[in-house]
């Protein structure tokens, strides 16, 4: 394997008064779809959140490629590199498709470049691209959150819960889009279910209050039915 | 070309309409009411005397705050930066025009040029040094920190000897063929220049990228920045050209009064913007300039007037102030997207019935 696209030193991170990571270590290795797994409240949305820099961690190093991020400001870690799909479907709903999309562009023509590609994976952001983001479905205004990090060139992409309240079959066809990404880019992604988790991830990192507890490749957790029990409550 | 200029026409054809209807109200009202667009010659002077000159100096008042709303307009509805001070900019304009034209002994002309080119850059610097210092605080911590500012000029002003504190000052050396009281229909036309200018300036930048980019960080500031820009630049930008327009505004205001004084930084000209565009409606293009002019109008048509119940005679003027809050606690509750979103949404509503019928 690889060297890491990004690495996550034993960071700390406070929100207010609340010492909300106490030690997380994750390692993303290049190509890999790292998922990071563990209860409700263990800490995983804030370790993306301290990956880009929103709440920034007081201790340990965050290093993307080798260097380190910690520290800088959120948007200078977005323009190297790092694609960020926050959770809850963060679009820009008073926008249309193409102005959310476009506003993603880091350099003149990037959306020119990849327009076919993300049609091609989300056939509904052609059809309503002329439209308020904010008419858009639930699962749609998910994949445009997606395709939104695929407009620039992005190495390292970090999804939250991609699945949260879609239908199965919307979700599906999710998995499959990620899947399609991960061939070109590297992946970290929180999701909360268990079985588009296991199915899409390589390796994966249980969080928990805080800290991370165990890393590996997934076909070992899938049999480990004791440490799935432990730590994520699902048989 | 033509084709394009149709395109144009077609497009815009109501905005065309109604600028045509500006460029000829004086001249309209002069011939509906008999009196001259230019006031009534007395000796080698002239006298603003008449329906027309009366109305002229009421649409300048409108077109001034009509500014002033879009570049509070800019600020808040489109970029969601909140701010207490917009007053600043405008009075602060109005003292530079003020002490340029009547202190420094230039040429009227000149005096005039250099003092309004003043105004806008300073206030600009201004606004960008007061958004610098200032822009990293959120929200309420924002606008409390313009207010603060806006006051202490305002107290400065209101005690600065040179500017004769309180009193304030007169201007007595605007050129001739702006001066309000002899050619008003210069600075009528100057005036609408301006707003015309304001408001289409305002469109086409929200209509770029860079407005995008504004929409973005009035939606969610964080997603902004997690999509690599950098929010402050963009923040900066908007209140340095919000505080420019701002700036012209007062100066309209300085030439159309001729007067300077402390009451130009009070707290009333940071309110009144602010009540237009949410009366109007927020974050679209034409909410202040309909909230500017309807509320304008109402304040000089209702305020003279006297309701008579039984024997008691009230004059509106007395309960104005309580009017004009209720008026804008009914527009919060009622329509919170003011005149031009309740608007939108009624006729898409219409649009849908209209359909399934």
């Amino acid at each position: 394997m690889s060297a890491p696209v990004l690495e996550i030193r034993n960071i700390h991170t406070f929100i207010g008064q609340f010492h909300i990571l106490e030690g997380v270590n994750v390692s993303v290795p290049q190509g890999s779809i790292t998922v990071m797994l563990g209860r409700n409240g263990a800490g995983k949305t804030t370790t993306l959140k301290s990956v880009m820099g929103l709440t920034p961690p007081s201790q340990g190093a965050i290093l993307f490629e080798g260097k380190p991020i910690h520290g800088k400001r959120p948007y200078h870690i977005a323009q190297l590199g790092i694609g960020y799909v926050p959770e809850h479907r963060a679009i820009f709903k008073t926008l249309t498709v193409r102005e959310n999309l476009e506003l993603a562009e880091r350099q003149a023509h990037d959306l020119e470049k990849r327009i076919d590609f993300i049609f091609n994976l989300f056939p509904a952001m052609r059809q309503f691209y002329h439209y308020p983001a904010g008419n858009l479905s639930g699962g749609q205004q998910q994949m445009l959150a997606i395709a939104r990090v695929l407009v620039p060139e992005n190495r390292l992409l970090l999804i939250d819960e991609p699945s949260e309240g879609l239908a199965p079959v919307i979700i599906e066809e999710l998995m499959a889009a990620i899947q399609k990404l991960a061939e070109t880019s590297t992946v970290l992604l929180v999701e909360q279910n268990f079985r588009m988790a296991s199915r899409l991830a390589d390796r994966y990192v249980i969080l928990d209050d805080g800290q991370s507890r165990v890393e590996g490749v997934m076909p070992e957790l899938i049999k480990d039915e004791q440490l799935i029990q432990r730590y994520l409550g699902v048989a | 070309m033509t084709t394009r200029l149709i395109e144009n026409l077609r497009e815009n054809w109501l905005y065309w309409l109604i600028i045509l209807f500006l460029l000829a109200f004086p001249f309209l009202v002069a011939a509906q009411t008999g009196s001259s667009p230019f006031g009534e010659p007395r000796g080698d002077r002239m006298v603003m005397r008449g329906e027309s000159v009366r109305w002229q100096a009421v649409m300048i008042e409108i077109f001034i705050l009509a500014i002033l709303a879009m570049s509070y307009n800019l600020m808040f509805g489109f970029t969601g930066v909140l701010s207490f001070g917009h007053a600043l900019f405008f009075g602060l304009s109005g003292y530079i025009i003020g002490l340029m034209l009547e202190y420094t002994g230039l040429d009227n002309g000149i005096a005039l040029i250099l003092g309004i080119g003043l105004a806008i850059a300073i206030n600009g610097i201004l606004g960008l040094l007061i958004g610098l210092v200032s822009l990293r605080l959120k929200g309420v911590y924002f606008a409390i920190f313009t207010l603060a500012v806006a006051e202490m000029a305002f107290i400065f002003f209101g005690r600065f000897a040179l500017t004769r504190a309180e009193d304030g000052f007169t201007l007595t050396h605007v050129p001739i063929w702006l001066d309000a009281t002899q050619n008003r229909i210069t600075l009528y036309y100057v005036a609408l220049g301006m707003g015309i200018f304001t408001f289409f300036a305002i469109r086409r930048l929200i209509n770029s990228p860079t407005g995008a980019v504004f929409k973005a960080i009035r939606e969610n500031e964080d997603r902004a920045q997690s999509i690599g820009y950098n929010t402050l630049t963009f923040k900066l930008i908007a209140i340095t050209i919000a505080s420019m327009l701002a700036a012209s505004a007062g100066v309209l205001q300085v030439l159309l009064n001729k007067k300077v004084g402390p009451e130009l930084l009070g707290i009333g000209n940071t309110v009144d913007p602010l009540l237009m565009t949410i009366i109007g409606g927020i974050g679209s293009f034409t909410g202040p300039v309909i909230g500017a002019t309807g509320l304008h109008l109402l304040d000089t048509n209702i305020r003279e007037a006297t309701i008579t119940i039984g024997s008691t005679v009230l004059h509106v003027s007395d309960f104005w102030g309580l009017l004009l809050g209720a008026i804008f606690i009914l527009a919060v509750m009622v329509f919170p997207q003011g005149v031009v979103g309740t608007w939108i949404r009624l006729r898409m509503r219409w649009q849908k019935f209209t359909k399934s019928a």
